[in-house]
């Protein structure tokens, strides 16, 4: 009988999960007739499955579920409105060039190159906004107009001969 | 899987919310049985429940299909369930105060008595449950709360048959020696006596 149990024990998980094969059920069921340890193996299976598995199944009957199911909904529409930024995110993190956060630099020496070229240009441009016109005479040979710059202390006098030639001097 | 599910998963995939809607009442239950079974706490259970269902909605483009389709969800609930059941540092302490992880019938609430002996071996369960490593605990809720057969846990879980059966065998063994004044002849159950029986043993 000892010998029976100890290779039957190992069959007697199977023979309780109904995984057994035909001849393995055999040899379990014939056994048990006259094996009180094995049969109490068994009970004991049974047993704790009750333990197991009742109160799961006492909770899950009590579950409202639509409830849960409004909860879900919500929460998938509220991410569909963040979606946009989220797949900008993620198509950064995909790319290869801005996975390795060089962006970050490479936006900053953008703005201080485009900063520092703004300058440049604004400073080529001559600018006539702090340029008066002091005297404006009429005249049959010419027309003369005066300009007054008072942050370069620039005077321009413009003279024209004709209506399609114009000269200027300071 | 049935071909009536392949079209509901491939509308899914293409963003239908009514087919997703429609795979949430065939799964519901089934998913928040193993996330109770694992954490053994309403809220929590319901809180994974939520985030298993929400995953699913953006991961099911995902699935090739390659293999069952309650395996892969199965798969997903036990691994979110555990991760809480970690985060919660294996401390959920219930109390006869505490809404929710177990509410008494009718029946039950005429005898307090009874509402204490069954907090208290609920509780006993909990805690011998929370004391068995993380794979032990899938392969126990799997067989025991789910009927999973031993093919359909290794699918579940990604391992051999083999590795399933060692994994029951030794959560069975851990909680027949935690829970040994409840189960057995003298413990609640008479499942197995109906069990032998059946089988015209005795």
């Amino acid at each position: 009988m000892i010998d029976s149990c100890s290779s039957v024990s190992k069959l007697l998980e199977k023979y309780f999960d109904q995984e057994a094969t035909d001849k393995e059920r055999l040899l379990v069921k014939g056994h048990l007739q006259s094996c009180p340890a094995c049969q109490h193996a068994l009970t004991s299976m049974e047993g704790l499955r009750t333990l197991i598995k009742a109160p799961v199944e006492e909770a899950a009957r009590l579950e409202d579920f639509p409830w849960i199911w409004q909860k879900i909904d919500r929460e998938i529409r509220s991410q569909e409105k963040v979606s946009w930024w989220r797949s900008l995110r993620s198509w950064m993190d995909i790319s290869p060039l801005f996975k390795k956060k060089v962006w970050i630099p490479a936006v900053a020496t953008i703005a201080v190159l485009l900063f520092i070229s703004t300058q440049v240009i604004l400073k080529k441009i001559p600018s006539y906004s702090e340029t008066s016109v002091v005297e404006y005479i009429e005249s049959e040979t010419y027309n003369i107009m005066v300009y007054e710059s008072e942050k370069t202390k620039t005077t321009v006098i413009w003279l024209f001969d004709e209506e399609d030639q114009e000269s200027s001097r300071s | 899987m049935n071909h009536e599910e392949t079209q509901l998963i491939s509308r899914c995939q293409q963003g239908d919310q009514e087919a997703f809607k429609e795979i949430f009442d065939r799964y519901q239950k089934k998913v928040y049985r193993i996330a109770y079974g694992v954490v053994r706490h309403r809220e929590e259970a319901l809180d994974i429940v939520q985030e298993v269902f929400v995953k699913l909605f953006h991961s099911i483009k995902n699935f090739k299909g390659k293999s069952h389709f309650y395996t892969y969800l199965y798969r997903m609930v036990m691994n979110t369930a555990i991760d809480h059941s970690r985060k919660m540092g294996k401390q959920i302490i219930s109390s006869l105060d505490e809404e929710g992880s177990f509410e008494p019938s009718e029946e039950i609430e005429k005898w307090p008595e009874k509402i204490l002996l069954q907090k208290e071996l609920e509780e006993k369960v909990n805690g011998a449950m929370r004391k068995l490593p993380a794979e032990q605990r899938a392969a126990i809720i799997f067989r025991e709360v789910e009927g999973l057969s031993y093919q359909e846990m290794a699918d579940a879980m990604e391992c051999s048959i083999g590795t399933v059966m060692s994994r029951l065998h030794y959560a069975r063994k851990r909680m027949q020696e935690l829970l040994k004044d409840y189960v057995g002849p003298q413990g609640q159950s008479n499942g197995a006596s109906n069990l032998l029986k059946e089988e015209g043993v005795r």
